[in-house]
């Protein structure tokens, strides 16, 4: 069963003229993690608001196309059973937090709750979701008084705690430092290699090209290039785009414009190590250029 | 102390944190330990028995028995604090105001078109006391029981998360609101705008604010309800929840449906008057 399936899709918000998806066509498979990327106000966030049925349920406006989500049409599915389905971690982590809690550790169960998960396995499971985000130092705080960042890690570890198979992210690193982004993806990575489905829009395409299985690279509402991550961070429609490659991707082409290509495209900084390495073994001892 | 028992400490004091949740939630103390709804029984029959009865004596006492009561919840402090600044704020300017302008007689002094008799100040006595009364219970209601306890409490006899989330967002709100309030102030300040000063300096630059405050909560209002939305908040099945309530004691029972009796009892006298 496919994942997600997009059919000439046009979305138009209510009150606006331009459409913030123009004729998307897209297929998403299931079990693996997709990144979407683009510059801003490029559909990203709305996209992830259709595949999670945001839009057109929540946010008005006029839905043509065809949109199928894990096989049924987006509008034959009841929003509340979506929110079961589909775990979704939006951008603005202020307003992600319920403002109902008085510790982190309950912020992160309420998704639970209103699951009716019982207790003890509740318990269990924020726990476990705790310590895999490294937020023990935070569980007794109140979530009101969390720095951005720190709120978007909990928000994320909500939405974790919950356990859906198919998980949206947009943006869960945006108020991030390396470090803790590292951690984030870390998890994504792990829920990936648990069969979770994810689609992730993230800015960060340096962690994209070392996490993702594919990636869809979007501009001006239209997708316009969908494919495997490699083949998409070293083709040229990611430039056009207007979407900066991996810095090891863009040292490459630097290089292969002053005539000293590698002898393959590296999109991660290991595999940029390897392209150095064999082209440097060709080369003298001593001998410095690439 | 090394790191690793400074971490091992840490970690002993998380899980004693987390395992809190396997029980009660409790405050420490058996007045606030109370169900939230027998508290509110207790207090609101307090309120009623101060209205009901006749008289000075009863809107006098329950006024004592808020500060007992106080006391032995453990926030006499805070509370009495308050309620003496209601007592002053309110209760004075109301008993004034009644004493002043209720007439009767005997006429105790006359001060150009006011008149002051004794049937006034003891009818203003009693106005302010009750009120105080009333203004009491609800104020210690909130300082014996997080609002939190009380919507939990509601929830559990039935109240749909929904009703009671927007009670706690409603509280959670205020606070928001003054947050961002500050923020915009220190933002307005930091561009040169005078903020303080004066009081009409201040409404000056108050003012302003309003507007920015209003329309960012609104709009945050939408995004916070679509991320509840992501957590199943809709979802139809039973909520269940992380944080429970002990059970009610019979002894609690007990204390609410004398304290219920009594003012059943004030009330049946106030309509057939018994004293």
């Amino acid at each position: 069963m496919v994942l997600v399936s997009l059919h000439d899709v046009r979305f138009t918000y209510a009150f606006t003229e331009r459409p913030a998806l123009d004729g998307v066509t897209l297929e998403l498979e299931p079990g693996l993690l997709h990144g979407v990327v683009g510059m801003n106000a490029s559909g990203k966030s709305t996209l992830c608001a259709l595949i999670r049925g945001v839009v057109p349920h929540f946010h008005e406006g006029t839905l043509e196309g065809d949109v199928q989500v894990l096989g049924r049409d987006l509008s034959d599915w009841d929003p509340a059973d979506l929110s079961q389905t589909i775990g979704c971690v939006f951008d603005n982590p202020f307003t992600q937090i319920s403002g109902i809690k008085d510790t982190v550790f309950e912020e992160i169960a309420i998704g639970l709750e209103n699951l009716g998960v019982p207790r003890e396995a509740m318990i269990q499971r924020v726990k476990e979701v705790v310590e895999r985000l490294g937020l023990q130092a935070l569980i007794r705080k109140n979530p009101n008084e969390l720095s951005g960042g720190q709120r978007q890690k909990v928000a994320f570890a909500s939405i974790i705690a919950m356990d859906t198979d198919f998980i949206v992210i947009d943006e869960p690193t945006s108020q991030l430092d390396p470090e803790a982004s590292e951690e984030i993806f870390g998890v994504i990575d792990q829920l990936r290699r648990h069969g979770k489905s994810v689609v992730l829009v993230e800015h960060k395409i340096d962690l994209l090209a070392r996490y993702a299985d594919s990636i869809v690279v979007m501009k001006e509402g239209r997708v316009v290039m969908h494919g495997p991550t490699r083949d998409v961070l070293t083709s040229d429609a990611l430039l056009d785009a207007n979407v900066p490659p991996p810095e090891v991707t863009a040292l490459a082409r630097d290089l292969a414009d002053a005539g000293k290509e590698l002898p393959f495209m590296p999109i991660t900084r290991s595999e940029a190590y390897q392209a150095i390495s064999r082209r440097m073994e060709g080369r003298p001892r001593g001998h410095h250029t690439a | 102390m090394s790191a690793d028992q400074d971490r091992g400490g840490a970690a002993i004091r998380a899980e004693d944190f987390i395992d809190g949740f396997r029980r009660p939630a409790t405050q420490g103390n058996r007045v606030r330990d109370m169900n939230p709804i027998s508290v509110f029984l207790v207090l609101g029959s307090l309120a009623v028995i101060a209205v009901a009865v006749p008289g000075i004596v009863a809107p006098s006492t329950v006024c004592v028995v808020l500060v007992l009561i106080s006391l032995a919840g453990g926030v006499g402090r805070s509370f009495i604090g308050n309620f003496s600044r209601l007592f002053v704020a309110i209760g004075l300017l109301l008993f004034v105001l009644r004493s002043a302008f209720a007439g009767g007689t005997p006429v105790l002094f006359t001060i150009g078109a006011i008149t002051v008799s004794m049937e006034g100040v003891l009818e203003g006595l009693r106005f302010a006391l009750v009120v105080m009364a009333i203004s009491g219970t609800v104020t210690l209601y909130f300082a014996l029981i997080p609002i939190k306890y009380s919507m939990l409490a509601l929830e559990l006899k039935g109240v749909t998360p929904r009703a009671t989330y927007v009670l706690l967002a409603a509280f959670q709100a205020i606070t928001d609101l003054g947050k961002n309030a500050r923020v915009i102030m220190d933002a307005q300040k930091a561009r040169g705008i005078e903020t303080e000063g004066n009081f009409v300096q201040r409404v000056r630059a108050f003012v302003p604010v309003l507007a920015p405050v209003f329309l960012s909560a609104i709009a945050a209002t939408e995004e916070k309800a679509i991320a509840l939305d992501a957590r199943a908040f809709n979802s139809r099945v039973n909520h269940s929840h992380l944080v429970t309530l002990r059970p009610t004691p019979a002894w609690e029972v007990v204390f609410v449906a004398i304290a219920i009796l009594c003012a059943v009892v004030a009330c049946a006298g106030a309509v057939v008057p018994w004293y």
